[in-house]
């Protein structure tokens, strides 16, 4: 039981971090990102490519360059920045679902690389066993130093976020998602301003995805699937997006509702198979009454907006 | 170059298909206003039903067919009637993110009924004509014939009929169509109905030329996504060059590159297209 909370609560922290990153570039950017899961992919990537040592045997991958732990996470965060560079520069001049398609697509082009360029990362194979820190840290088990990693990522996240936004600059990005006309004509440099809200709020899903790689020791494309992109979204949803408290919430739901249900012991293969079709329906069905009704972000919009 | 030839003729199936998976979808967004996911779902419900009367109570081909098709269509109503309708007023990008939703039901429900693993139809196997050293097969002839015949009845429909120009009038400026007297609830109705059936006339030919997985939904939906977007979102006619654009693409593209990177050369097209031209081939705002 204790193990399930605590990878609830290291996932739920690990993905509120992308929910943030999501709430911060739809809610407050006005920008609907779907290829969410690129830029966690390119930080898990980035994060195993440095980490791992040179390749050998029967790896395929070209670069492997054995650096520290702290490397890897250096260069996730410049992976994922990178990527949202060269997709958001092009991209973002597009509006609503344009956006949204356009996103999708850069996602499934990574991924597609990702699966046939073996030379990035074996392939489908994906990469195995990679570089965790030393951490027999005080003779605090390694579960509970990963879920402390992932509480520390999301509550820095949600600080940085919040600072930012709250600053004069913060006001600035709102008045671009509610009046584009109106900001410009008080000298807002509208597209510059989404650009950075987008390149921003990118940093920290690659952080995200180091520590995944790191948690799972393992990347390969059918981690990072379009899913992912629909789960952050759906935590995005069920949280009510605009509050940090909210969409934290929302994303310890989801991870908690899946985890539990992946917890059930069953008997037979088919049984298994058959709730995990159930799962996926009430995954959808839950998705559907959320959006319906709303219910979350009425709560959050009448106690404070964050 | 007659290895050329075949990858252009390949490309002309997988458009013919395309453009009978995407119409659908492009006629929803019309008419309804918004990116419709769950469409593709319901290419693999038709494809499923037809698949389970055929090869699982042993019909023939052709009625399993057209029941499933029917099926499809209906189901396709309910989901808009039950799902879409209420949140109509929450926009476009709420009615995108709850049709994800809804694949993610109608997924969970074919996988729960289905379960995994390949099927394929109980029909008899193709049969392979040669002209000029280019090979197509029967069943291939039979999805650029449906394609045809589908798209030119469906335009004739659209032009012709009462139900069809009330269709177009909503796709064009609701508002004004609705203050014309046209019937918007029956419109709608009638646009569930044509498109979820056109879906499940894609779905059949699928059945027909490759084997089945409850996972195709998705793989048919960033096509039909690359598709709709080339087209613009809109017109149906540019549905029909963006769909040859995007097939003969994605197969010709074999001829240089692995074929692993087929859905990458669909979203290549996609990406230049709205760099290029972000209004799409039709060239009219779609929003």
């Amino acid at each position: 039981m204790s193990q399930i909370l605590l990878s609830i609560l290291t996932f739920g922290c690990l993905f509120s971090v992308l929910t943030l990153s999501l709430n911060l570039q739809y809610a407050r950017g006005g920008m609907i990102n779907f290829g969410i899961v690129a830029y966690f992919a390119a930080g898990a990537y980035a994060y195993a490519i440095f980490t791992q040592e040179p390749p050998k045997g029967l790896d395929q991958y070209l670069f492997g360059f054995g650096a520290p732990w702290w490397v890897g996470f250096l260069a996730a965060a410049v992976a994922s920045m990178l990527f949202a560079i060269i997709t958001g520069w092009p991209t973002l001049r597009l509006r609503g679902e344009y956006l949204a398609l356009t996103t999708f697509a850069f996602a499934e082009m990574l991924h597609s690389v990702l699966l046939n360029e073996r030379r990035i990362g074996n392939g489908s194979v994906g990469l195995s066993n990679i570089e965790r820190p030393e951490i027999g840290w005080m003779g605090i088990p390694e579960g509970y130093v990963y879920a402390g990693a992932a509480i520390i990522l999301m509550l820095g996240t949600a600080l940085v976020f919040r600072r930012l936004l709250a600053s004069p600059y913060g006001r600035a990005v709102d008045a671009v998602r509610d009046d584009e006309t109106a900001a410009q004509a008080i000298g807002k440099d509208v597209a510059r301003l989404r650009f950075q809200v987008f390149v921003i709020s990118a940093v920290p899903i690659g952080l995200a995805g180091a520590l995944y790689a790191m948690i799972t020791t393992l990347v390969s494309p059918d981690l990072f699937t379009a899913e992912v992109t629909f789960f952050v979204w759906m935590a995005l949803v069920l949280g009510g997006e605009r509050t940090i408290l909210g969409v934290v919430l929302g994303t310890l739901a989801l991870v908690g509702f899946q985890e539990i249900v992946r917890a059930i012991p069953y008997e037979s293969v088919r049984t298994a198979q058959l709730a995990k079709s159930v799962e996926v329906m009430l995954t959808g069905v839950i998705f559907i009454l959320v959006l319906r009704w709303q219910p979350f972000e009425a709560l959050g919009r009448r106690s404070k907006k964050a | 170059m007659t290895l050329f030839a075949q990858y252009v003729t390949t490309g002309i199936v997988t458009g013919c298909f395309l453009i009978l998976a995407t119409i659908g979808f492009s006629l929803t967004r019309r008419v309804e206003g918004f990116l419709n996911i769950a469409h593709a779902e319901l290419l693999s419900v038709s494809a499923f039903t037809t698949w389970g009367l055929n090869a699982g109570a042993g019909w023939p081909l052709l009625p399993a067919a057209l029941v499933g098709i029917i099926v499809t269509a209906v189901v396709g109503l309910l989901i808009g009637r039950i799902v879409y309708d209420p949140i109509r007023g929450h926009g476009p990008a709420v009615l995108l993110i709850t049709s994800v939703g809804a694949a993610y039901v109608i997924h969970g429900a074919m996988d729960a009924i289905i379960g995994t693993g390949i099927r394929t139809l109980d029909i008899p196997l193709a049969t392979t004509y040669k002209f000029h050293g280019v090979r197509i097969t029967d069943y291939q002839m039979i999805v650029v014939g449906l394609a045809a015949v589908a798209t030119l009845s469906l335009a004739l429909f659209l032009t012709k009929t009462k139900i069809g120009l009330a269709i177009r009038a909503m796709s064009a400026n609701p508002s004004l169509a609705a203050s014309r007297g046209i019937d918007v609830k029956q419109t709608s109705r009638a646009t569930w109905l044509l498109s979820s059936g056109l879906a499940g006339l894609a779905g059949v030919m699928l059945a027909m030329v490759a084997t089945l997985s409850t996972d195709i939904a998705f793989n048919q939906i960033l096509q039909i996504l690359a598709v709709a977007i080339l087209a613009g979102l809109g017109s149906l006619y540019s549905v029909i060059a963006a769909g040859l654009i995007v097939g003969i693409a994605m197969d010709v593209s074999v001829y240089w590159i692995p074929a692993g990177y087929r859905p990458l050369i669909a979203f290549a097209v996609v990406i230049i297209a709205l760099l290029v031209r972000p209004e799409g081939l039709s060239g009219k705002k779609a929003r």
